[in-house]
């Protein structure tokens, strides 16, 4: 089996995305994970540093394992890569200048549209309102009108 | 008789009959005459033979290795399996706007032939006849993929080896498309009702379109996510993608307008909002295909580019401007009347759709923020997976709570008695949540446990209060009511079985977002790893060979669950290998193994990477419960139609 | 025309000047803006390949040459093709005419060592290259793709990132620009 494996390789002359020589890459903790789902991984087209399998991303879950190590809190690791990489490097768009705009995303759109609503249930209701305050005068002229109507001879 | 010309012959028979068709619709609409509509319905015919034609064409071509044909030159090869070869027909540009072309002038048929009223029926077939013409011409002169190359290779560089790994390959794209197009065959109705003055009689015939599409489009969702968590390798089934969302977004309105369809069916009430509701899926659907076509967003998805581009954008504003000014009119003809109390169902049901629209808004804006900031001042920012799960957990927890009042509350205004109900249904939920905290469990998964039953109760009273009621008023027994009413509000049960999906399709994404395991560590053949209370060890690591890629194979063991075998693949065309994880499902959880990296020169160790997440099960299992439920809506009921048919002369 | 065709009109045409801003520009928009950019240029310690082992010792420090002389940085790897094949030549051309006035250093990222040296050899490369396989300094430098060249000021600090294949013309005037 092993020299089925090393055939394999000197056959197809592929390195592998994470090959550091050939050393195991370390184990990681969960929190390595969690901290990589916030960041983009730079060399890919929408994925994060943890789903990612290029050696970019690799490397950056190996430092974040470090940094963790060496008692860095997240925020201090994030900013690490923020200070390399700028803000795009973040997967939530920061929360100040522009990048509120879309965080308030849900406000402004239950805002613009419940003012929609709002408004348009209130044209319907006042539509309804109207056809109801029909006065008695109103109701004693349509019926003579009708019954002119109906003694005319009822042309449809 | 080869493909390249049978496939042209056939694209340009679907093309010619495509404006046979649009222009005896328009001769139906012009002269009022039902006898043009005839031949426009058989033209559909004709133009789908063709189209269909052209299809099977590129198949043979595929299937025989024609590398003379550039789609085949391009993206197939020889060693791989018939029926990646079968796929590859849609796995790159030209091919895939063909796949969406045939099933365009198959709705286009259906839909032409189900047709009965004649004042619509030409501006709806006509509209249809205009959409399958654009995505026709397109691929026939714009992205053809049947040119032919004077010297053929002797073979390709195949597919994209992640459109290789797993058969949903062949199924995913397929819902997808039809659930697209099928949005617009609604999108016709509305353009029809609205340049017809027809304002109120389309979303009886909309609304049952609109359910099958939106069926498709449901089924397709759930297919993508459950392919990209047993084949991509990172152990989740929704990443937010831009692609992705381009298939949210028209499916967010679609559900919103088959809320609003009621209210306009029961009260006559939103019938401009329904209109643009409409009109806004199918051009969210267009959206969705230009945004993987034009290299406007970078995405997993996209497609290499192309002239496609601008030509799309350039339909999709088509779309929206004709919708606007058609609405504008729409909307100064027709004056909607009628009090809406908040606290009824048809205030509730508004209330839904206008969660739904800004979830939609939401989507739309983030996906579009990084361009937007781009073009405003030239920073550059990400918008990804935190950012939409942050913001969908409040929108998703108002939904639930409207998704369980609604049914409960009747039409026009709140009873007193329903008031009983709702206080049982709160009870269940304090109970829930406090139960859910107890445990231990977090704020966020308590309160999905709380509204979750919350929905039960409601659920539960509302399907077998009446039956109880009945079964004691007429002294049958209640199972035998149970079935009568099962029968007769059949799509009464069908929607309360589509909400029993989606809030158990909550809980699912709850659990396992809140409570998912992600750990990575490297064994020595036969180590051992204690895990989750699991014994993880490594066997063996072996090479399997196969004709169109090589792989690594590890031989895991998992104390309880038996051998898994996650995987590396190679293929050919790829200097990077792609991982083929092992998925062992639980009804609790999921253990979902990948192989990260292993020793390449002895192969004595493994890097194991372990995502353990719970309640996954739980949310493919909701997929067949929500399938099931538009299955009993839409399925033709024995008693006669009540179609708003002028059944006149037939065609 | 009523005042909401107006605003939907407004929206309709407002999008799709967006996005055809957004096709117009797709290849401008994928370069990143380095974040290093006016910043001192961040120090590395790394072993360097075989090939420059005898004249240039074991390793290579950056922080030798900092502040003293102009620096180009240029990172590749074996398996960037046809990118950084296309480059290579270009850079050597460059190192032989500038490089008594500007140090040039190579990195090899996240290669294998062996397909590093064939790299080395077939272009006939003079000016040290280290070796980083893990891609360390790719990732201090902020580097989201290979090749990407990075030009430092005689202070020691990032002016430039170049990403993508560079020219000699483009090469020359970075080069130009930090002699002054």
């Amino acid at each position: 089996m092993k020299r089925w494996v090393w055939l394999l390789i000197l056959l197809l002359g592929v390195s592998m995305a994470q090959s550091v020589g050939n050393e195991p890459p370390p184990d990681y903790p969960p929190e390595v994970f969690e901290i990589a789902k916030k960041l983009r991984c730079p060399v890919c087209r929408g994925e994060s540093a943890a789903e990612s399998n290029a050696g970019v991303t690799e490397e950056m879950r190996r430092q974040i394992a470090e940094m963790l190590k060496e008692g860095k809190s997240e925020e201090e690791i994030i900013q690490y890569f923020v200070d390399r990489y700028t803000d795009w490097i973040l997967y939530e768009p920061p929360k100040k200048g522009l990048g509120l705009v879309v965080w308030l995303a849900p406000l402004i759109g239950l805002g613009i549209f419940g003012l929609g609503l709002y408004g348009y249930t209130r044209t319907t209701a006042k539509r309804e309102a109207a056809y109801e305050e029909v006065g008695e005068e109103e109701i004693a002229r349509l019926e003579k009108e009708l019954e002119q109507g109906d003694r005319s001879g009822g042309e449809e | 008789m080869t493909p390249s010309a049978v496939g042209n012959f056939s694209l340009a028979l679907a093309v010619l009959f495509s404006v046979v068709g649009l222009l005896a619709a328009v001769l139906a609409w012009w002269n009022k005459d039902a006898r043009y509509l005839v031949i426009a319905k058989r033209s559909a015919l004709v133009a789908l033979l063709g189209t269909l034609g052209a299809f099977v064409a590129l198949e043979w071509a595929l299937l025989t290795d024609d590398f003379s044909v550039i789609y085949v030159a391009r993206n197939s090869t020889r060693v791989n399996p018939t029926w990646v070869k079968f796929a590859t027909l849609w796995a790159a540009l030209e091919g895939s706007i063909l796949l969406w072309a045939l099933l365009q002038t198959l709705y286009t048929w259906l839909a032409g032939s189900k047709m009965r009223d004649y004042w619509t029926s030409p501006v709806a077939l006509g509209t249809l006849f205009v959409i399958q013409l654009f995505f026709l011409v397109n691929v026939l002169f714009v992205i053809n993929p049947f040119i032919t190359i004077p010297n053929p290779p002797s073979d390709g560089p195949g597919p994209n080896p992640l459109l290789q790994n797993h058969w949903m390959m062949a199924v995913h794209p397929i819902l997808m498309y039809l659930g697209f197009v099928g949005l617009s065959v609604p999108f016709a109705f509305a353009i029809a009702a609205m340049w017809t003055r027809r304002y109120q009689t389309w979303v009886v015939e909309t609304k049952w379109w609109l359910l099958i599409a939106w069926g498709f489009l449901t089924a397709a969702i759930y297919a993508g996510g459950w392919w990209s968590y047993e084949v991509l390798g990172w152990g989740g089934y929704w990443g937010w993608d831009p692609v992705e969302n381009a298939s949210f977004i028209p499916w967010l309105l679609a559900t919103a307008f088959l809320h609003t369809a009621m209210v306009q069916e029961r009260r006559g009430l939103f019938r401009t909002w329904n209109f643009s509701l409409v009109t806004l899926s199918f051009a969210a659907t267009v959206f969705g295909t230009f945004l993987t076509r034009s290299g406007v967003i970078e995405s997993v998805h996209a497609f290499a580019g192309g002239p496609v581009g601008p030509i799309f954008l350039g339909f999709l504003l088509v779309i929206l401007a004709v919708g606007f000014s058609l609405l504008g009119r729409v909307s100064s003809e027709v004056r909607d009347v009628g009090a809406v109390h908040p606290l009824s169902r048809e205030g509730l049901l508004l209330f839904g759709a206008l969660v739904l629209i800004t979830m939609a808004f939401v989507v739309i804006l983030g996906t579009l923020f990084p361009l937007l900031v781009e073009a405003f001042n030239g920073a550059k920012v990400s918008v990804g997976a935190p950012f939409f799960n942050q913001l969908f957990v409040p929108l998703g927890y108002l939904m639930l709570i409207l998704m369980g009042l609604g049914p409960v509350l009747p039409w026009r205004k709140a009873e007193p008695e329903t008031l009983r109900v709702v206080v049982w249904m709160t009870i269940a939920l304090v109970l829930g949540t406090a139960l859910g905290l107890v445990v231990g469990w977090t704020l966020w998964v308590s309160l999905t446990v709380g509204l979750v039953l919350f929905n039960l109760v409601a659920l539960v009273w509302l399907t077998f209060s009446p039956v109880l009621r009945r079964a004691r008023v007429t002294g049958a027994s209640f199972f035998r009511v149970l079935a009568d009413q099962f029968s007769h509000s059949r799509r009464r049960y069908g929607g309360y079985t589509v909400h029993l999906g989606v809030i158990l399709a909550a809980l699912a994404i709850s659990f396992s977002q809140s409570y998912r395991l992600d750990v990575q560590k490297t064994l020595d053949i036969g180590q051992s790893w204690n895990v989750v209370g699991r014994e993880i060890t490594l066997h063996k690591l072996r090479l399997l060979r196969e004709k169109y890629r090589d792989s690594v194979v590890a031989d895991v063991e998992v104390s309880g669950l038996g051998e898994v075998h996650p995987r590396l693949n190679y293929y050919r065309s790829s200097r990077t290998p792609f991982a083929s994880p092992s998925v062992t499902y639980t009804w609790l959880k999921d253990y979902y193994l990948v192989l990260q990296a292993y020793d390449q020169e002895k192969g004595s160790w493994a890097t194991l990477r372990l995502v353990v997440t719970p309640l996954v099960l739980w949310l493919w299992i909701s997929a067949g419960i929500v399938i099931l439920g538009t299955m009993m809506i839409v399925w033709p009921s024995g008693a006669p139609a009540r179609a708003p048919a002028a059944e006149g002369v037939t065609a | 025309m009523n005042a909401k065709s107006l605003i939907g009109l407004v929206v309709v045409v407002a999008l799709g000047v967006l996005f055809w801003w957004g096709i117009q520009t797709k290849d401008q928009r994928s370069e990143l803006p380095s974040a290093l950019a006016g910043r001192e240029a961040p120090v590395f310690e790394m072993e360097l390949l075989d090939a420059f082992k005898g004249k240039w010792g074991e390793k290579i420090n950056l922080a030798d040459y900092l502040g003293k002389k102009p620096i180009v940085l240029n990172f590749w790897a074996s398996w960037c093709y046809p990118a950084c094949y296309e480059e290579a030549p270009i850079i050597e051309a460059a190192w032989r005419r500038w490089g008594d006035r500007v140090m040039f250093i190579g990195v090899d990222t996240q290669d294998e060592r062996k397909n590093g040296n064939e790299f080395v050899a077939r272009f006939g490369l003079t000016f040290p290259n280290v070796y980083d396989p893990r891609g360390k300094i790719g990732v201090d430098y902020g580097m989201y793709g290979v090749p990407e060249t990075f030009i430092i000021s005689r202070e020691g600090r990032v002016i430039e990132r170049h990403a993508g294949s560079i020219d000699m013309e483009t090469l020359e005037k970075m080069i130009r620009e930090v002699l002054e």
